[in-house]
């Protein structure tokens, strides 16, 4: 995913000197390529995310098109008030990326997890919110924030995430993309997730259940029409997300039905509610936070048995 | 130096519509904005910051922030004296009908260049502004106002820490060093903060002055700057300056008169009666 990010940077980078990159010392091989290229163009911060995102907002107001990047975590919660006050407030053309969203840093614990991100951003106004699940999203996102006038936070993972698009795919953020059509079950899935998610529906086909899988990427502004569409054919939701279940996707279709008047159950998968267990690869945490493909299709029939 | 009649008169006059715009409104910064108006004069009503009245935007203007907000209605002050925002707006302060509030905020000027409030946010805003400027080989001025006080937030000292490695002699940090904050002397709260020292242990160019005297004030705005450093000018001022009971005394942060202090207020101020209905 960091590949794709810094690629796609590049690539408007060339094209427009005003693009400027910005890290925390937070960069990585494809950042020194960055350097390499457009030596004028990125700055090192240094360890001091909230200055970062301040200058950010600085620059922007001289006409920069500044590209924030660091851990997720370290820019939603520790730099949250400048992102509120200096960024948003002010309605400046501030890109803010957050890699390893949800459990990426699954070896070094809940400091560097990012489950509560979307929760804590998605109250702040005016600021656009992409969650993309592939390194094609991931470029179509940063176009997509590039062409965008005003703040955008795009949570990306960074554990090789399996492509689900092919070359011709273009993010459209007014529509979802509907991952598996089905007629048994009804699926939204965000970010990284996707690829267990998916796993998970493969695992449903095998018993005979045919779910519709869609994969959000827009999480503000929400695409509410889809939504009340899909509520029409089924009873239920199941969300899952690599996040809390409180605050994010699954809060967000609930709060879409019941403000539009629709009476849906919605089943939320996702952390807990807790500060997420373990440590090891991002499979083994997923796993004992009941994120991976297994546990997403018991949750699954468990609800389908329920109803 | 001391400052000429008529400077003095304007000082006065704007002490003055502060206070009435601040007490009617029922809220205001009294002390803070006292302690820095002389040096908002002089960006504003001396022209040491460039800009064009007639736009806003214009390129190649210098960039004030007031990173202190709390002093806003001093900043709106001077501003309207020079006719960048109008009577009517600074004297919708803190009404129903409000265009201002007691904070600088870029959603109610097209002048102010950074909303401010929280503490801590201006210098970082600042530096990139000087970074962007930089960038585009302008010679433009980022001036960012501080408080002695804010210099306990920890990202203003990322921020000292960073701008020196990018070469942005065109920042320049000011320091309303009036030694009080909010509840107490800031040596009592944070001992004795040797603000030179600890800058030009961290790459800056220092110089110290008067931020009440006109001309020693803008001397060191006009002063070149050669170093290559960012620079910091710490200004010495009291905070409260211009009426007797509020000067230097840490009670008045927050603070507008009672009954009593309000005789001295309008004594020492020039105020009628009428001007305060």
């Amino acid at each position: 995913m960091n590949s794709a990010y810094v690629g796609k940077l590049m690539e408007l980078a060339e094209k427009d000197h005003d693009v400027v990159h910005l890290l925390a010392d937070s960069g990585t091989g494809y950042d020194e390529m960055f350097r390499k290229n457009f030596p004028d163009q990125i700055y090192n911060f240094g360890i001091a995310e909230e200055n970062m995102v301040a200058a950010a907002a600085g620059m922007a107001t001289v006409g920069k098109k500044p590209f924030v990047f660091t851990a997720g975590a370290f820019l939603a919660y520790r730099s949250l008030e400048f992102i509120r006050d200096d960024v948003c407030f002010q309605n400046l053309n501030v890109k803010i990326v957050g890699m390893g969203s949800g459990l990426s840093w699954s070896s070094l614990g809940p400091t560097h997890h990012t489950t509560e991100d979307l929760a804590m951003l998605r109250v702040i106004p005016n600021l656009m919110i992409l969650s993309p699940a592939t390194p094609k999203q991931v470029a179509e996102c940063v176009q997509v924030a590039y062409e965008h006038e005003g703040p955008v936070y795009i949570r990306i993972g960074m554990n090789h995430e399996r492509e689900f698009f092919d070359d011709r795919y273009a993010l459209d953020i007014a529509k979802n993309d509907v991952i598996r059509d089905g007629q048994d079950v009804l699926v939204y899935s965000t970010g990284s997730i996707l690829d267990e998610v998916d796993k998970a529906c493969e695992l449903l086909v095998q018993d005979g259940i045919i779910p519709k899988l869609v994969n959000v990427t827009c999480i503000k502004p929400f695409n509410k029409d889809e939504l009340l569409n899909d509520i029409e054919s089924f009873g239920s939701i199941i969300s899952v997300e690599e996040h809390n279940i409180n605050g994010g996707l699954g809060s967000i279709l609930c709060e879409t039905a019941v403000y539009n008047g629709r009476n849906v159950k919605v089943i939320p998968v996702g952390v807990e509610d807790k500060f997420a267990e373990g440590y090891g690869t991002q499979l083994i945490v997923r796993k004992n936070n009941k994120l991976d493909a297994e546990s997403i299709y018991r949750r699954i029939k468990e609800a389908i048995h329920d109803e | 130096m001391a400052n000429t009649k008529k400077e003095e008169q304007e000082l006065l006059e704007l002490r003055k519509r502060i206070f009435i715009t601040g007490f009617k409104g029922g809220m205001a910064h009294l002390a803070s904005c006292y302690s820095c108006l002389e040096m908002l004069y002089v960006f504003y009503v001396k022209r040491l910051l460039r800009f064009d009245p007639q736009n806003p935007k214009w390129e190649n203007r210098d960039r004030f922030i007031l990173s202190k907000g709390h002093a806003g209605l001093a900043l709106y002050g001077v501003m309207e004296k020079v006719g960048l925002i109008s009577s009517e707006q600074y004297e919708s302060y803190l009404t129903s009908v409000s265009q201002i509030g007691g904070e600088p905020c870029m959603r109610d000027s097209e002048w102010i260049e950074a909303t401010t409030g929280s503490l801590g946010h201006g210098l970082s805003m600042g530096l990139g502004m000087a970074m962007a400027l930089k960038q585009n080989k302008s010679n433009s001025r980022v001036y960012v106002m501080l408080g002695d006080g804010e210099l306990q937030e920890g990202v203003v000292w990322e921020a000292i820490m960073t701008a020196p490695s990018f070469g942005v002699d065109n920042l320049i940090a000011i320091l309303d060093c009036n030694r009080i904050q909010k509840m107490d002397f800031v040596c009592k709260t944070i001992g004795e903060p040797k603000w030179r020292d600890k800058f030009i242990s961290f790459g800056w160019d220092v110089i110290e002055t008067e931020g009440h005297d006109i001309e020693e004030f803008s001397k060191s705005i006009s002063c070149e700057n050669t170093s290559g450093k960012p620079r910091l000018i710490i200004a010495n001022t009291i905070k409260g300056k211009g009426v007797s009971i509020m000067e230097n005394n840490p009670n008045w942060h927050f603070k507008l008169p009672g009954r009593k202090e309000l005789k001295v207020f309008k004594e020492e101020l020039g105020i009628t009666d009428a001007e305060l209905e």
